[in-house]
C-alpha cells in the first residue's frame, strides 16, 4: 500500500498556463551570477565554482592533516526570488545569493567545522586549518581524483528558476490577488507572496565522491483578511514544491485562492471545542504533523546514538496497531522534502521507521550509521554551507490502512476532526508533542456539527502511536510549505498521512466547567 | 574592519546610484562565530566561522526592492548591483515607499552602550574547552542523568551602513554564552530533560560555568516523574523565562505592518486601557550592556525609549517608516529592541504563596496565537501549585484564551525579570485560566 504518485505530481502535464505571460522585459531579472549549461559540461567546478579537483585535492589535504574518519567539502550556490504583493501593488522584491564552502572533518562522534564565502585557494586553506584544528592525529591521504556520481532526477527541469524573469511571475501574483477579491465581499485586504530559488550543491568526500546536485523550490502564499458585523478574521494557504514556473496552473492557483477564503470565512463561525482529552480524527494530507513531531524526530539517529530520545530503546519493538506503516522518503519527485542525494553526498532512499507496528529504523547521518553500524539512510542535511549536517527527514508520511473516512467519523461520539496547522513541537526526551489546530471541526454522535479554531492539542509520542485505532485508505501529501527547524537549522520538509483516528488526545479549549 | 565594512557600504550606493538609482541604502556586516561543544566527557563539535555579507535597497523610479550577497567578488559585485536596480525597474511604482527621512536619523544618542567586550575577541582554545568542562563535570552530577551536552558559543558581530540622503553608522557588539542540557532517565523509556543557557556581550557578566550547569542539572531534575496535569479553570503563575516568550507573543502584531493589513488585535487599542494597570512595557534601546541596544534601528531612525503599554494603557507600536505612511502612523522605530516589563516589588515564593492554588508554568511547548483575534493556545510545562507551594510537577496540558484578556487579567508581577533575554519580563500572576489536560 504505497501512496499513490499520481497524487503527489497533481496537475504539472496538465499544461495549461492560462496566465499571461508578456515578454516586455524579457532578460530583466534573469540571473547572471553562475552559467549552468546543459548537460553537464565536462569539468563542472570551474563554472559552479570556480574551482578544479587540484585544488579540492589541496584543501581536502589540509583538512584531514590532523587525522580524519570522514571528511567533507561542501559546496553551495543559492540563489532566491521573492516577490511581495499588498494592497494591489506588487512593490516588493528581493533577491538574495548565498554562496560559501563549508570544511568539515569528523574523528568517531567529534566534528570540526569553518567555512568561507571566499572561494580562493588562501582562504579555503586557512578555513580547513581552522577546522582541522579539532584533531591531533596522523594525517590521511587525500583522493587525487574524484568519482562524481551520477546527477539525480528528481527534480530536473528544462526551465530552470533562472531563467524565469520578474514579468513573468508578476501576472501571476495579480491574478490570485483579482481572484481573491471576486468571490467574497468581506474580504479587505490580500497579500500574495512568491518565491523561487536555484540551490547548487557540490559535495566531496575524503573516499573521493563528488556529488552535484542542482536543486529548484518555490512557495507561492495567499493572506485574506475579512471583516463581517465589525469581527476581522484572517487566513492562509500556500503551495510548494521543487518544480518549475510551469507547475502554477491557473487550476492550482484557483484551489490555494479557494482554500485561502474558505479558512478565513469559516472562522466567523467557529468557536474553541471543549477543553480536555478527547478522540482526535486527523484529516488526510497536512495532519502528517503527527508524524513528524510524535515519533519523525525521535527516530533521528543523533538522538539515539546519545540516548536522548524516547525511542532510544525501542527499535524491534511494537509501538502500533499491525496496520501502522511510517515512512521518511527523499525520493518522491518534486516534493519540497525531495533530495537526489542528502548533504553528506549519501543517495536518498526509502526509510520505514514504524513497519506494520514495529519500529524499525531510525534516520542516520554519516557519524550514526558508523556507529551503529548500519548503512547510511541518506538523511544527513544541513541548512547551507554555514552548517555541519545532522540527522533530518525528508517527506514523512503513514501509508494507507484498511479503514475509510466515514468508518472512521461514524466512531467518534464525541470528538474533533483537526484540518489545518500553523506549527508542531516535540520534546525527545519525555516524547511529549504538539501541534496548532488552526481549522477544524467538532464532531458529535458520528457526525460533522460545527467549525472549530486555533486550539493546541498534546500527547505523548508512543502513547499517541498506540492509540492510533483507525486508518483510513486515503493518504496523500500535503502540498503546503513545510519548514523544520532544528538546533537552530530550517530544512524544507513534506508530511502526509490518510485520514487517522487517535482514540484519545489533550485538546486547548475554553469552555472549562 | 569597522573602516572597511563602512566603506564598502558606501562603495555599494555610489555603485547603485551610478547604476541609476535615485536613492539607495547598504549595509556590510561581518562575524566571527565560535561554537565548542562538549558531552559526556568529550569534545563534540569545535565551529569556527568568520562570515560577511552585503545587503543593500535600491529605490529607483517610484520602485522598490532589496537584496543581500554573500558573493563579495570585486568582478561579480557589480553585475549584483546592477541586476538589483534593473529588478526594481520591473515592479510596479509606489508612492510611499521612500528613504527614511534624515530627521529620523538625527539626534542620535552617543549614551556608551559598552557592546563590545575586548576579552571576547581575545579568547582561546584552552579558556573554552576550560568553561565546557566544568560545565560538562557539574550538568552531570546526578546518578539518572543519561547525556549532558554543553555549550560555550561567543562571537563579534559588526555592521556598518550608509545611505545616498546622508545616513552613516558603525554598530559592533560581542556575545559569549555557556549553557548545557540535561537528559535524565524516568520512568520506563522517558527521559527527563531540560537545559540553561546564560548569556551577555561583557564575559564579566556571564555567571559561572558551574552554576550555569548546576542550574540546567536542576531544571531537568524537577520534571522527573511529571504527569498530565488537570482539566481546570484556575490562576496561572509564569515564571519569569516562560514570560518573557509569553510577552513576545503578546506583542507579536503590535507592529504598524499588521495593524496596516487589518491583522492585528492592537489596530482598535491604541490610546485605549485594556491591559491590567499592573503591565508596563517600554522599549528600551539604551539598556547598558543590553542583549539588543543599539544607537539606531535597521533603517537609521535614531534610538529612544518608547513606551509600549503604560500602566495598562497602549501608548505606542512599533511603527517603521513605510508602514506607517501606508496607516497615517508617526513612525517610531520598525523593531523592538530590549523589552522591559517594569517590575512589582515581589518574589516568585510570594507570588506562589498568595496564589495558593493553579498552575506555575515553567516552559512552553508549541501552540500559536492568532494575531488578529489574539486567540491562543500554548502547550505547557510546569507543577501544580500545592498550598502556596511548588507541587508536583505536570505537563502535556494546554493554556487556551485570548491574549488580550489575558493581559487584562494579570493580577501581580514578579520583581525578578529574566536577564538572558532581550525580553525583560519577571514572573507573571493571571487569573481564571483555562487548561486542558486528564
Amino acid at each position: 500500500m504505497t501512496i499513490k504518485r499520481r497524487d503527489f505530481l497533481g496537475h504539472v502535464a496538465a499544461g495549461s498556463a492560462i496566465v499571461t505571460m508578456p515578454a516586455f522585459l524579457t532578460g530583466c531579472g534573469v540571473q547572471q551570477a553562475t552559467q549552468i549549461a546543459t548537460p553537464t559540461p565536462e569539468n563542472p567546478f570551474m563554472s559552479w565554482f570556480g574551482v578544479d579537483e587540484a585544488m579540492i585535492t589541496r584543501v581536502m589535504t589540509e583538512l584531514t592533516a590532523n587525522g580524519a574518519d570522514t571528511a567533507d567539502l561542501y559546496f553551495q550556490h543559492q540563489r532566491s526570488n521573492n516577490l511581495s504583493m499588498e494592497d494591489g501593488i506588487v512593490s516588493r522584491a528581493n533577491t538574495g545569493i548565498s554562496q560559501g564552502v563549508g570544511l568539515r572533518v569528523v574523528i568517531g562522534e567529534q566534528t570540526g567545522y569553518a567555512l568561507t564565502e571566499d572561494l580562493t585557494l588562501g582562504s579555503m586553506l586557512a578555513a580547513a586549518r581552522t577546522a582541522a584544528a579539532i584533531a591531533n592525529g596522523t594525517g590521511e591521504i587525500a583522493p587525487q581524483a574524484y568519482n562524481p556520481k551520477k546527477m539525480g532526477d528528481l527534480y530536473t527541469s528544462s526551465l530552470p528558476w533562472s531563467d524565469v524573469g520578474i514579468d513573468r511571475k508578476l501576472p501571476l501574483l495579480k491574478y490570485v490577488d483579482a481572484e481573491a477579491r471576486k468571490g467574497e465581499p468581506a474580504v479587505e485586504k490580500v497579500s500574495v507572496y512568491f518565491s523561487d530559488a536555484d540551490e547548487r550543491v557540490l559535495i566531496a568526500t575524503l573516499d573521493g565522491h563528488l556529488v552535484m546536485d542542482h536543486r529548484p523550490m518555490t512557495r507561492m502564499s495567499v493572506m485574506l483578511t475579512a471583516t463581517k458585523d465589525g469581527e476581522t478574521q484572517s487566513g492562509y494557504s500556500n503551495v510548494a514544491s521543487r518544480q518549475d514556473f510551469t507547475w502554477y496552473t491557473e487550476e492550482r492557483l484557483d484551489r490555494m485562492i479557494e482554500e485561502a477564503v474558505d479558512r478565513t470565512m469559516i472562522l466567523f463561525e467557529a468557536r474553541r471545542p471543549p477543553a480536555g482529552e478527547m478522540p482526535v480524527i486527523l484529516a488526510a494530507g497536512a495532519s502528517g504533523i503527527l508524524l513528524h513531531e510524535a515519533i519523525g524526530h525521535g527516530m533521528e539517529a543523533d538522538f539515539n546514538r546519545k540516548g536522548t530520545s524516547i525511542y532510544s530503546d525501542m527499535i524491534g519493538k511494537k509501538v502500533a496497531e499491525p496496520f501502522v506503516t511510517i515512512v521518511d522518503q527523499g525520493t518522491i519527485p518534486k516534493e519540497r522534502g525531495a533530495l537526489n542525494y542528502d548533504d553528506e553526498g549519501n543517495e536518498c532512499g526509502r526509510t520505514t521507521m514504524v513497519e506494520n507496528g514495529i519500529l524499525r529504523s531510525y534516520l542516520h547521518d554519516s557519524i550514526s550509521s558508523r556507529q551503529y553500524q548500519v548503512g547510511a539512510t541518506g538523511s544527513g542535511r544541513r541548512q547551507s554551507y554555514q552548517y555541519a549536517p545532522m540527522p533530518r527527514m525528508t517527506c514523512t508520511f503513514m501509508e494507507d490502512g484498511p479503514h475509510t473516512k466515514d468508518e472512521i467519523i461514524a466512531a467518534v461520539d464525541h470528538g474533533i476532526i483537526a484540518e489545518t496547522y500553523t506549527n508542531g513541537q516535540v520534546q525527545i526526551g519525555a516524547g511529549d508533542y504538539t501541534f496548532y489546530v488552526k481549522n477544524g471541526w467538532l464532531v458529535e454522535g458520528g457526525k460533522v456539527t460545527a467549525p472549530i479554531k486555533d486550539v493546541n492539542i498534546i500527547g505523548n509520542g508512543p502513547e499517541s502511536l498506540k492509540r492510533i485505532s483507525m486508518v483510513a485508505n486515503d493518504a496523500k501529501l500535503d502540498t503546503g510549505g513545510w519548514t523544520c527547524g532544528k538546533n537552530g537549522q530550517s530544512v524544507p520538509v513534506s508530511q502526509g498521512i490518510p485520514t487517522v483516528l487517535v482514540s484519545s488526545m489533550t485538546v486547548g479549549g475554553e469552555n472549562v466547567s | 574592519m569597522s573602516a572597511d565594512l563602512q566603506k564598502r557600504a558606501e562603495q555599494a550606493v555610489e555603485m547603485l546610484r551610478a547604476a541609476g538609482a535615485d536613492d539607495a541604502w547598504a549595509t556590510a556586516a561581518q562575524s566571527r562565530d565560535v561554537e565548542f561543544n562538549y558531552r559526556d566527557g568529550a569534545l563534540e563539535k569545535v565551529k569556527d566561522t568568520t562570515s560577511r555579507m552585503l545587503a543593500i535597497q535600491v529605490y529607483a523610479n517610484g520602485r522598490y526592492s532589496s537584496h543581500q550577497t554573500t558573493d563579495l567578488n570585486p568582478d561579480r559585485l557589480g553585475g549584483f548591483l546592477k541586476e538589483a536596480v534593473d529588478i526594481t525597474g520591473a515592479l510596479e511604482p509606489d508612492e510611499q515607499r521612500e528613504l527614511t527621512s534624515p530627521e529620523l536619523f538625527a539626534n542620535r544618542p552617543d549614551v556608551e552602550l559598552d557592546l563590545v567586550d575586548g576579552s571576547v575577541q581575545t579568547l582561546d582554545r584552552d579558556q573554552r574547552i576550560d568553561w565546557c568542562e566544568t560545565l560538562d563535570e557539574n550538568a552531570r552530577l546526578h546518578n539518572r542523568v543519561i547525556s549532558a551536552t554543553s555549550s560555550v558559543q561567543d562571537g563579534t558581530q559588526t555592521t556598518a551602513s550608509a545611505s545616498s540622503n546622508g545616513f552613516s553608522g558603525v554598530q559592533e557588539s560581542t556575545y559569549c554564552w555557556l549553557g548545557a542540557r540535561v537528559t535524565l532517565s524516568d520512568r520506563g523509556d522517558r527521559r527527563a530533560a531540560d537545559g540553561f543557557f546564560a548569556g551577555s556581550p561583557h564575559v564579566s557578566d556571564v555567571p559561572d560555568a558551574a552554576s550555569v550547569a548546576s542550574t540546567a542539572l536542576e531544571r531537568a531534575l524537577i520534571r522527573l516523574d511529571s504527569e498530565k496535569g488537570p482539566t481546570t479553570k484556575s490562576t496561572m503563575v509564569v515564571d519569569s523565562r516562560a514570560a518573557a516568550q509569553l510577552v513576545g507573543r503578546l506583542m507579536g502584531t503590535a507592529n504598524a505592518r499588521s495593524v496596516q493589513q487589518g491583522r492585528s488585535f492592537w489596530a482598535d487599542i491604541i490610546g485605549k486601557e485594556v491591559f491590567s494597570p499592573k503591565l508596563t512595557i517600554v522599549d528600551d534601546p539604551l539598556l547598558v550592556r543590553g542583549l539588543a541596544s543599539r544607537h539606531y534601528d535597521r533603517e537609521g531612525i535614531s534610538a529612544k525609549v518608547l513606551p509600549i503599554v503604560e500602566q495598562g494603557v497602549v501608548k505606542n507600536l512599533y511603527v517603521d517608516t513605510y508602514y506607517g505612511r501606508k496607516a497615517g502612523m508617526t513612525p517610531t522605530t520598525g523593531s523592538a529592541s530590549n523589552r522591559r516589563i517594569e517590575p512589582g516589588d515581589q518574589s516568585l515564593d510570594a507570588l506562589l504563596s498568595d496564589a495558593g492554588d493553579g498552575v506555575y508554568v515553567t516552559s512552553w511547548l508549541g501552540g500559536n496565537a492568532d494575531g488578529t483575534t489574539g486567540d491562543f493556545s500554548l502547550g505547557l510545562r510546569g507543577h501544580m501549585i500545592e498550598n502556596g507551594q511548588i507541587g508536583r510537577p505536570v505537563g502535556e496540558m494546554n493554556v487556551t484564551g485570548n491574549l488580550r484578556d489575558l493581559f487584562a487579567r494579570l493580577e501581580a508581577v514578579g520583581n525578578d525579570p529574566y536577564p538572558y533575554s532581550s525580553t525583560l519580563a519577571p514572573s507573571l500572576v493571571f487569573a481564571d485560566v483555562d487548561f486542558s489536560g486528564v
